[in-house]
């Protein structure tokens, strides 16, 4: 009969698996930003051909499942092209890119949320294109996408756990070594839940603070 | 006195809609010109033509002499040359009442901070908008308080010409004739003005020529003294409905 004790000494090998764990979200959210704003920009202000072109990439990366996604790039492209990236690599890459697929509708949306009279009077004042969407569009559109990339964050910390798949030393990985040398399955995968539950509310709870401190004065306190 | 816009011959098209069917216009420095013309006849879309917010599918257009319908323009330097005043404000809502106006003198004309800064707090007291109101953001404004730091986002680029598209439409009689106040005291200052507007007590009082537009062209203009011997029916038909209107707005 395992004991529940043995568990224990196993707690900071688990809670190190945190910091593996938020490497794979913080990196594949920060590249996500990147590919999703450029896409989203293409998207509300680019020509129809190149629109049509990223859809392919939108629709791939979210059309794919994330395992087939990882394994498709851990085994075959990235060695293909000639990258040798290692299992964290290669992880935060996917995540990054896939994450990329689903922010660029998130910035999209809210960059088309961005009244279309603020951009004629930005162009009005002699503004170009790229001034308007430096100075009036993305301030505006980034603060009202805050709440959905929260959303986004929760959705690819819990995602990160697939990269258990590579054997990247994330979370779950580390729980399910932990339960196989003591034998116990309900306390290491609930202590898991905890540490996504903790992350989740941790980071969600930035977020929000984030938002409200850029919340511009007056605007949708009607809501609220 | 120097022409400043010369519109001629302008036409626009909206899939099976001809929202311009050759309109002209000829505007002169220091002149108050206002367009009416009943919904639909095209005020709008000529208004934005004319600092090619909108392209126009055939037509001329010169701003200070150059044409701006050219495809070599330098679009975005001749559009400094024309404040624009919209309908719906269009401020921008993330930037405080002095904000709006900055950002552009800034980012557009390259001004230090302090020097936008002192320029913002003058063109604001230009259209009577107060110290406590500068750093409020447009929600947090009225709507004759929004238009008239709209008047204030577009005079601070020190424009040529002044261009107002039915700047008191969305607001109630009250908050307009606060705006109409702004807009005569800067004509009569001897600001280029050409505004669109339903009010005819205003066009009567404050333009120096009142242009008569109707489906997609200016039909007929003169001062407003001549406004009772227009020679065309279809002016005097519009001006007929119209003339109802004409007291009380700036009252």
């Amino acid at each position: 009969m395992p004991s529940i004790y043995s568990f224990f000494r196993y707690i900071p090998f688990v809670v190190e698996g945190t910091l593996w764990t938020i490497s794979l979200v913080l990196g594949g959210l920060v590249i996500g930003f990147f590919i999703g704003l450029s896409l989203a920009l293409v998207q509300s202000f680019g020509g129809e051909r190149l629109k049509k072109m990223l859809n392919i990439y939108i629709w791939f990366f979210r059309g794919t499942p994330l395992l087939v996604l990882l394994s498709l790039f851990y085994w075959a492209v990235f060695p293909s092209l000639g990258l040798e990236l290692s299992p964290l690599e290669t992880s935060i890459a996917v995540l990054g890119m896939r994450s990329g697929a689903y922010q660029s509708q998130i910035f999209k949306d809210s960059i088309n949320s961005v009244d279309y009279g603020q951009i004629l009077a930005a162009r009005s004042i002699g503004m170009s294109n790229r001034k308007l969407i430096s100075y009036i569009v993305l301030p505006q559109a980034l603060r009202i996408s805050i709440p959905a990339w929260s959303n986004e964050y929760a959705v690819i910390l819990k995602d990160s756990a697939i990269c258990f798949a590579l054997g990247v030393m994330e979370i779950l990985t580390r729980v399910r070594y932990v339960s196989t040398a003591t034998g116990l399955a309900l306390l290491p995968y609930l202590f898991a839940g905890v540490l996504f539950f903790i992350l989740t509310f941790a980071g969600t709870g930035v977020m929000d603070f984030v938002y409200r401190r850029a919340k511009i004065p007056g605007m949708l306190e009607g809501l609220r | 006195m120097k022409v400043v816009i010369k519109a001629e011959n302008v036409w626009k098209k909206y899939g099976s809609t001809i929202a311009l069917r050759g309109a002209s216009l000829e505007l002169r420095e220091g002149e108050t010109k206002v367009i009416i013309g009943p919904s639909g006849a095209g005020k709008s879309t000529f208004l934005k033509c004319l600092n090619l917010l909108i392209r126009p599918d055939e037509g001329r257009i010169c701003i200070d002499g150059e044409e701006i319908t050219s495809l070599k323009a330098d679009i975005i330097r001749l559009r400094q040359k024309i404040g624009f005043v919209f309908q719906e404000f269009n401020l921008f809502h993330h930037l405080t009442a002095v904000g709006n106006i900055t950002i552009g003198l800034t980012k557009v004309k390259g001004m230090s901070k302090e020097d936008a800064l002192e320029k913002a707090k003058r063109v604001l007291k230009m259209v009577h908008i107060g110290e406590d109101l500068w750093n409020k953001y447009p929600a947090q404004l009225s709507g004759g308080q929004k238009q008239r730091v709209a008047i204030a986002r577009a005079l601070a680029m020190d424009p040529l010409v002044m261009l107002y598209d039915e700047p008191t439409s969305a607001l109630d009689p009250g908050l307009s004739s606060e705006v109409l106040l702004v807009i005569k005291d800067l004509s009569e200052r001897g600001i280029t003005s050409l505004v669109v507007t339903h009010e005819m007590g205003f066009a009567y009082e404050v333009a120096d020529t009142i242009a008569i537009m109707n489906n997609g062209r200016i039909i007929e203009e003169g001062s407003p003294e001549e406004m009772e011997y227009m020679k065309t029916k279809e002016a005097r038909n519009i001006l007929n409905r119209w003339n109802g209107m004409k007291n009380g707005v700036l009252a």
